[in-house]
């Protein structure tokens, strides 16, 4: 049979060949990646959108569960201070309601409510970076003296909540309105505190027992608002541990995505390139040969 | 019987056979490399012998003539691969170009709507802060921009897909005037010869047409009849038919024949087909996907924004604008906020930052096409990929069948210098032996003119 004497086609379509072979090897070694474009693979390239978005999300929540962490964490602590500080005004107003004191006593018992009182007032305006703890979404100090208020404060913020998004579709709530934990209409913390110092001023036992017992509410009551930080920085502290799983995940899922094993990669390239010198050796060998060479010239 | 004539007569044949057969070979050897050239052999034969008294005597040899060795019907199968491989490297060419821009690259949608995820998630955490609120505003701008960039680039693959029409038609009916012209050449070409030289250009000539268009080929005895989509003419015999093209209703580009009926849907192969394809089928669907896309997502979005109240108190504006024909929703997106302070942060029903979740809700809830805004994309990124790596799966498979064909094409005609370096001796010595017949004959016609005299001996 008759074979095509034609080689050079067929040998530039196997250098071609192993030419594509060798810069696809190059390209997977030198990016990392064995999905460059969508078409090397579809299905994979497509899955990587929901990756890349949810790998950006992530490095957000991140920063989003530290944040809320440490603004909730300083909140729990002003709280807690507050209970003990309530506690000692507490204990102020059952000494002052017993009686017994003079009053000197008296006075001195309603400085130390009066110290708590502004203490209580510091606590309900602390602020972190800027943002008011317990102003609600307010932008402006929230408790400032007002002599016309009957509690001789006013709330200047708003009953605001706001939510750190944390994960996709989750949320946690990081504040409580002043208005929900220092004067709320049930249990006034910095009313019954204002009623504890004006009871001790006038040294009626009966007003000072009356007073302190709200104050007592009070004190119950800011340590029952106290479990929503709690509840919140639990919350907080797992989805954190999930964001963390979450990361090695989706980094593993992009890696096996569009990843590629290095050491195939590596082997894939320098057989890459053991073909192409083959190739190319094989076309060098065989091209100058044909009859002509082997024949003497025409006398 | 025969006599010294017939002698010289028959070696005078050889003498013409061996240099009807070197003809052949030198013009093998000179046209080893011009494509579409098809091997000649010199078609030699027998002459009838002669009998006379009894006896009878060989004729000698006869040049019948030079033959080019063809196979027709690895043409036409050549010819049916270079048409699809044509076409699938046409859209090979043009989607290799569309997907770059829905390749992950920093600035592809996927990326955009990453960051305008996640800057919501940030505004989430810090809701007061402007810088958070102005990193909403531009993240949305460069997603807005992203939709554009890959709608500009789609249509900038359909114009060049749309360019290459009305030029590929223009050449198709410039090589059907040529063939045209060879059909009635090739009408004047002895049957013998296997068409000769006209048949090659010929054969090369609606090689290149193949390449341009999907053809069918039939042999009649006016020459090649070639008709391209279902039956519309080119050429028939020495006649040729012009297509042309005209922009259709929509505003697509549409192929004609020469009565002016419209043969486009017709027209698969080719690189007018493959432009076709392009312009009229594959960047058309990719387009609606992403208007779609860009008009779902901003209505949605736009909806969890008028659900909200913005810092200055009001309900939420539209944030996104320019989407609300489907046509151009993607190239016409842009941001419609002014400052970031519209930004609807405020639920306008609970207050603080409530609103926030909803527009992060907007980007991960299903839109009316079923998916949501990424699924949406990934979409449209899996069919950008399939079909690209369709085409060029496609192109890769069709050019080795085409190698493996041309390989056989080859082997029947193509020049093989081996062969015609041996052939070259092998007339050499014919031609040399022939010559010696005559001057031979020669000597003994002087050998018997001289017989009796005395000077010869």
């Amino acid at each position: 049979m008759r074979i095509d004497p034609n080689i050079v086609p067929e040998m530039l379509a196997n250098l071609q060949q192993s030419q594509v072979s060798l810069d696809t090897a190059l390209q997977q070694v030198s990016t990392g990646l064995s999905v460059n474009e969508p078409s090397d693979n579809p299905t994979n390239a497509a899955a990587m959108v929901e990756n890349t978005i949810q790998t950006g999300d992530l490095d957000v929540y991140t920063q989003n569960v530290s944040t809320a962490l440490s603004t909730v964490q300083t909140a729990s602590s002003v709280l807690s201070s507050l209970v003990t500080s309530l506690t000692s005004a507490v204990s102020a107003g059952t000494e002052g309601a017993n009686g017994t004191n003079s009053s000197t006593d008296l006075a001195s018992l309603a400085n130390e409510v009066q110290g708590i009182l502004t203490s209580a007032v510091t606590a309900a305006n602390t602020s972190v970076s800027g943002t008011y703890l317990f102003g609600g979404s307010g932008t402006t100090t929230p408790y400032t003296a007002d002599a016309s208020s009957s509690t001789g404060y006013t709330y200047n913020g708003n009953d605001d909540t706001n939510s750190v998004a944390v994960g996709d579709q989750t949320s946690v709530q990081v504040n409580l309105p002043g208005s929900q934990i220092f004067s709320s209409s049930s249990n006034n913390v910095l009313g019954a505190l204002s009623s504890l110092v004006t009871a001790l001023q006038g040294g009626n036992s009966s007003d000072i027992q009356t007073a302190t017992a709200s104050v007592d509410s009070a004190l119950n009551y800011v340590s029952q608002q106290q479990v929503f930080y709690g509840n919140a920085e639990t919350q907080l502290n797992s989805q954190e541990t999930f964001l963390e799983q979450d990361k090695v995940t989706l980094s593993t899922q992009a890696n096996s995505l569009i990843g590629v094993n290095e050491s195939t990669a590596a082997t894939d390239l320098s057989q890459a390139e053991t073909d192409n010198s083959a190739a190319l050796a094989a076309v060098a060998k065989v091209l100058p040969n044909n009859l002509l060479n082997y024949l003497a010239p025409p006398a | 019987m025969g006599g010294l004539n017939t002698a010289l007569l028959i070696g005078v044949g050889g003498l013409d056979a061996a240099q009807g057969a070197l003809d052949a070979t030198s013009n093998n050897i000179a046209n080893v490399n011009t494509p579409g050239y098809t091997r000649e052999e010199a078609q030699l034969s027998e002459l009838p012998e002669t009998e006379s008294a009894g006896q009878i005597t060989g004729g000698g040899v006869s040049l019948e003539g030079l033959q080019s060795i063809r196979d027709e019907l690895l043409n036409v199968q050549i010819q049916q691969q270079t048409s699809l491989q044509s076409a699938a490297d046409t859209e090979s060419a043009s989607l290799q170009q569309a997907q770059t821009y829905f390749t992950s690259t920093g600035t592809d949608i996927a990326s955009a709507l990453s960051s305008f995820s996640s800057s919501l998630a940030a505004l989430s955490a810090n809701s007061t802060s402007s810088s958070a609120q102005q990193g909403v505003l531009a993240a949305g701008q460069n997603l807005a921009s992203a939709f554009n960039t890959a709608a500009g680039g789609l249509t900038g693959v359909q114009t060049a897909a749309n360019q290459q029409i009305p030029d590929t038609v223009s050449q198709i009916n410039s090589l059907t005037q040529q063939i045209a012209q060879l059909n009635g050449q090739l009408a004047q070409v002895p049957a013998g010869e296997g068409g000769g030289t006209v048949q090659d250009q010929l054969d090369q000539a609606v090689k290149q047409l193949a390449a341009l268009t999907n053809i069918s080929v039939t042999q009649t005895n006016n020459g090649e009849t070639i008709t391209t989509g279902s039956g519309t003419p080119l050429v028939e015999g020495d006649q040729s038919y012009n297509l042309q093209t005209s922009t259709g209703t929509g505003g697509q580009l549409e192929v004609l024949d020469a009565n002016g009926n419209n043969i486009t849907s017709a027209i698969t192969g080719g690189t007018l087909g493959g432009a076709l394809n392009i312009a009229n089928q594959v960047i058309p669907g990719l387009m609606t996907q992403l208007n779609t896309l860009a008009s779902q997502f901003a209505t949605a979005f736009n909806s969890a924004q008028a659900g909200g109240t913005d810092s200055n108190g009001n309900a939420g504006g539209a944030f996104f604008t320019g989407t609300a024909n489907l046509s151009n929703a993607a190239a016409n997106m842009s941001v419609g906020l002014i400052s970031a302070a519209q930004i609807a942060i405020s639920s306008s029903t609970g207050g603080g930052n409530g609103n926030v979740a909803n527009l992060s809700a907007a980007l991960t809830s299903t839109l009316p096409s079923g998916e949501s805004a990424a699924d949406g994309y990934a979409g449209i990124v899996f069919n950008v990929g399939t079909v690209a790596s369709n085409a060029s799966t496609q192109s890769t498979a069709i050019g080795d069948n085409l190698t493996q064909l041309t390989t056989q094409q080859g082997a029947v005609s193509a020049v093989n210098i081996d062969e015609e370096t041996a052939n070259l001796m092998r007339y050499q010595t014919a031609y040399e032996a022939a010559a010696r017949i005559v001057s031979t004959v020669q000597v003994l016609d002087n050998a018997a003119l001289n017989m009796g005299s005395s000077t010869s001996f």
